[in-house]
């Protein structure tokens, strides 16, 4: 038996190698998603070795020097220096650390329970159980996405956390719409029909044989996902309802930049141009992973 | 026998291969093919043959990347197909081929009704070739077109909508529009496969005599033996890229030579009810990595040395018969 | 005398639709010997497939009654015992879309095994391998793999071998080959003859292929539009047809030899369209389209007679003949 389980590992291992270098062979086609990757993989190590890498680490945390106060761009700060003083090229990288994490977080929050109760409801499609569950969701998702965050941020203190439980509240909804509709055409498969005539419970039917069929578009809506939710909590940031200051929130960061503009620009523009490279990367490469999970005729 | 003037069609040691992930699938392999002008020939060969990427390759809408044509020649009224710049192949798909595919529900548009449809054709084809007809004459014409296919209550069906129609009916606006233009050739992909058998009937008797009044050449592709029986002269079986064998339809039928062809007729039920044959052991052979010799060598009972490392050619057998099996060596 | 596996008795199905309601299946009734192999053949919109699903179980009758071994079985799905889903199993048409592409022969294979808890979950690699050598599939290489990864015929064996998996006593099977070459097609018919034999299994086959049902069936019933025109043996069956339609069937069915041509009937040209079953044509349904038309045939509707042993047919020309059938 428990060489059998091992044999079972080896064999799924080896396929799913053969899987990932099939995979990224369709992936490396298309430069524009590796170059968005390799941007990624940048973007993720600085944010991680943010403390050794960066010029001046400690401007991240609460620091004042006026006598560098609104420095231009130069080589001993490439980014220049906001009017406190503080190196902004250091702190944006710090700020990568707040948007990734935003990101990670809403989306592991959100995406589950929106799974799940897309995959009910579409399983149950035409009864009272899809009703409930997919009119909840459409009340989230008449509410403009910004305005319901806004609205729970600030019920509560405006911090991370907060902000972070407010979006993956935004977000729920749209993954349960994306399920409901692959889990109802699904269950007409024949696979699902024969499973059912088996007589496999509806948890089985769900988790093992729809669950699987959905994977593919749900996690590229992940990673084009990551972009919007970073975005979103940037703008919470710069209307002051995120990441508060001297923390680095790149949209914080931007809010406190803009009042200097258009003089000392570098304030608010590279913050600012920091949030479309993250976002422009996390859409190359998953416009790459669209092309990675379409099937191929020949 | 082959006509005395030059073919219409002359497929020439076709070879059509796609480059995937895995590697290169080498798809068709030096297929020979000839089609003279008014003859009606059948091409039978079973899934993964090869067929449609023959068919396609005719047409010039295979996908270039990935698929790359390695060798050959298609000749149409002695031009070659593959080295004709776009706009000519253009205008040889207008004027002169015209095809029928297996799926009418897809070659039909859904959003526009079967009116529009044919209007759009017939006003292409005839307009082109000079004459300018007034919209009257148009919609006159495209109903004659549908009536000549046996079509019930044509007027009505010019205004309804493909997905209204049934299979049959689908099928029927599908081949009203391939025989209202000027081709000349007609190349029907799996036409009936997807209908029922007293509509493949009808339709195919109808097809019968519509390429018999306008003498058009036909190239019947199918699976099905007993569809090409009645309907084509002459019959090329192809099995993994190549044709194994060509002749006369009935003596084809009557005394099949090559090992696949006979596997392949036994295979099918008979109506008087002898059981049915274990078809023929082992798979089409994997295209990344063909035998190099006679691609159906791995499954063939009379194997020969000479089998594995050569590609057999056809044969000339007699009066018109070939078949690419070395037992025919003369 | 062999027993009766499976009755069905005035059976309908309807599905009120938009358009007005659709009868698949109109009153029918025929009966299953236990080990024979029923042939059920039809066009589009005939309800042999709606027939099979309502045996199986996707759709509770609208009237009528299903006996199972004896048993009423003609409820809701939902209601019918595990015992029940283990005993009849069905073998879909399209191989392609019946595996989930998803999940590996093994784990697709193990589905019956632990719903029905047929064997232990150590003893669940022995059999799913030994469920594999019976459809003659080398275990060891076919176990791990994915349906994408082999070939039409291949999967249907497995979709097969995954019917069988509850040692069931009867299998329908949905034109089983229908979607797969003809040089493939033999092997599969007769793995299903000879496990059929082995296992001592009962049949209900449905195709549109008369040339396969020759060679398949023991008996076969036609339907049109969603009632039975014609049940036989299948040797009467094809060269004593009755039925209009039955002749028309036949003679359109395209063959390859000229001693096959022989045995057809005459050539009855098939005409018209077959009519939607939510239109279904008032009197006989088959008269709109039927060469030996008389005049009650638009008005009346034909009931089943017997003309022969084991042969009813449901047509107005053979009224005279002997008392109306029971359940044939």
């Amino acid at each position: 038996m428990r060489e059998q389980l091992k044999a079972d590992l080896l064999v799924s291992l080896k396929q799913k190698r053969r899987g990932f270098a099939k995979g990224w062979y369709k992936f490396s086609r298309n430069l524009l998603s590796v170059l968005g990757l390799v941007v990624l993989i940048l973007i993720v190590l600085a944010a991680l070795l943010a403390p050794y890498i960066t010029p001046y680490p400690e401007h991240a945390k609460p620091y004042t020097n006026f006598k560098d106060g609104g420095k231009p761009p130069s080589l001993e700060h490439f980014f220049g220096t906001d009017r406190v003083g503080r190196d902004i090229f250091s702190r944006v990288i710090f700020g990568y650390r707040f948007s990734l994490t935003i990101g990670v977080v809403v989306l592991s929050l959100g995406v589950a329970p929106g799974v799940i109760l897309g995959l009910i409801a579409g399983y149950h499609k035409g009864t009272w159980i899809e009703t409930v569950i997919m009119r909840i969701t459409d009340i989230f998702l008449a509410v403009p996405p910004l305005v319901l965050a806004l609205a729970i941020t600030a019920m509560l203190t405006p911090n991370l956390t907060n902000q972070m439980m407010a979006i993956a509240l935004v977000w729920w909804p749209w993954y349960s719409r994306l399920v409901f509709a692959l889990a109802s055409s699904l269950r007409n498969e024949y696979f699902v029909r024969e499973a059912e005539l088996t007589g496999a419970s509806k948890l089985h039917i769900m988790l093992k044989e729809i669950l699987p069929n959905c994977l593919a578009p749900v996690m590229t809506k992940m990673t084009l996902d990551m972009g919007i939710v970073i975005l979103l909590g940037a703008t919470l940031s710069f209307i002051g309802l995120g990441v508060q200051p001297p923390k680095p929130g790149l949209g914080t960061m931007v809010a406190e930049g803009s009042k200097r503009l258009p003089g000392e620009w570098w304030g608010a523009i590279f913050p600012a141009l920091a949030i479309v490279v993250v976002i422009l990367a996390f859409n190359l490469v998953g416009d790459g992973l669209r092309d990675v999970f379409a099937v191929e005729e020949v | 026998m082959k006509q005395n003037m030059s073919p219409l069609l002359d497929v020439r040691d076709l070879s059509v291969g796609f480059k995937i992930f895995e590697g290169y699938l080498s798809v068709l392999n030096g297929v020979e093919l000839t089609l003279g002008e008014g003859e009606r020939v059948g091409l039978v060969g079973e899934t993964g043959c090869g067929k449609t990427t023959t068919v396609k390759s005719i047409l010039r809408v295979l996908p270039m990347p990935p698929a790359r044509i390695a060798g050959g020649e298609i000749f149409y009224r002695g031009k070659d197909i593959l080295k004709m710049k776009r706009r000519e192949v253009q205008t040889l798909r207008r004027m002169e081929l015209t095809a029928i595919f297996q799926d009418p529900l897809m070659s039909l548009n859904p959003v526009f009704t079967v009116g529009t449809q044919l209007r759009d054709i017939v006003k292409d084809s005839l307009g082109a070739s000079g004459k300018k007809l007034t919209k009257k004459q148009i919609t006159a014409r495209c109903i004659e077109a549908l009536k000549e296919t046996g079509m019930p209550d044509p007027e009505r069906i010019m205004s309804n909508y493909p997905i209204q129609l049934s299979g049959g009916m689908r099928q029927r606006v599908c081949i009203a529009e391939a025989l209202s233009t000027t081709a000349q050739l007609l190349l029907a992909d799996e036409p009936t496969t997807n209908l029922d058998v007293t509509i493949q009937d009808q339709i195919l008797r109808k097809l019968d005599e519509l390429v018999e009044e306008k003498n058009t050449s036909v190239l019947m592709i199918t699976h099905s033996l007993g569809v090409v029986m009645d309907l084509t002269q002459r019959l090329y079986i192809m099995y993994a890229g190549t044709m194994v064998e060509e002749g006369q339809t009935e003596e084809l039928f009557a005394s099949p030579l090559h090992p696949y062809s006979q596997g392949l007729m036994k295979s099918v039920p008979k109506l008087t009810g002898e059981g049915v044959s274990d078809g023929i052991p082992g798979r089409i052979p994997n295209y990344l990595d063909p035998p190099a010799g006679c691609r159906f060598e791995p499954r063939c009972e009379h194997t020969m040395p000479v089998c594995r490392t050569e590609k057999p050619p056809l044969f000339n057998v007699e009066n018109g018969r070939h078949v690419a099996c070395f037992l025919y060596r003369s | 005398m062999t027993d009766t596996i499976l009755v069905v008795d005035k059976l309908k199905k309807y599905f009120p639709t938009k358009r007005g309601t659709v009868k698949a299946v109109d009153n029918i009734s025929f009966s299953v010997a236990t080990g024979e192999t029923i042939g059920l053949v039809g066009e589009s919109g005939s309800g042999k497939t709606t027939t099979a699903q309502c045996v199986v179980g996707i759709y509770p009758p609208t009237d009528g009654e299903i006996l199972f071994k004896g048993q009423t079985i003609s409820e809701a799905f939902s209601k019918r015992s595990k015992a029940l889903k283990r005993d009849i199993r069905i073998v879909f048409q399209d191989p392609g879309s019946s595996l989930n592409p998803k999940r590996s022969i093994k784990q697709i294979l193990s589905v019956p095994l632990k719903v029905h808890r047929v064997a232990t979950k150590k003893d669940h690699l022995t059999k799913i391998k030994s469920l594999l050598a019976m459809v003659e599939l080398p275990p060891d290489e076919y176990m791990y793999k994915y349906p994408r990864a082999i070939g039409g015929g291949e999967k249907q064996m497995v979709a097969i071998a995954r019917a069988l998996a509850t040692n069931p006593s009867l299998v329908l099977l949905d034109e089983p080959t229908s979607a797969l070459d003809v040089s493939v097609q033999g092997k599969i018919i007769n793995l299903l003859m000879k496990l059929q034999q082995d296992l001592n299994l009962t049949y209900l086959f449905i195709t549109h292929d008369l040339s396969l049902m020759r060679n398949v069936a023991s008996r076969v019933a036609i339907m049109y539009l969603g009632k039975l025109c014609e049940i036989a043996p299948t040797v009467e069956f094809f060269q004593n047809p009755t039925h209009p339609y039955t002749k028309m069937l036949l003679s359109a069915i395209p063959v390859v030899s000229q001693e096959e041509k022989a045995l057809k009937p005459t050539k009855i040209a098939s005409r018209g369209e077959i009519p939607s079953p939510v239109n279904v044509p008032p009197g006989c349904s088959f008269h709109s389209r039927c060469s030996e038309k008389m005049d009650m045939c638009a008005k009346d509707d034909p009931v089943m007679v017997e003309i022969g042993e084991g042969h009813v047919t449901r047509c107005h020309l053979f009224a005279e003949a002997k008392t109306t059938a029971t359940i044939a």
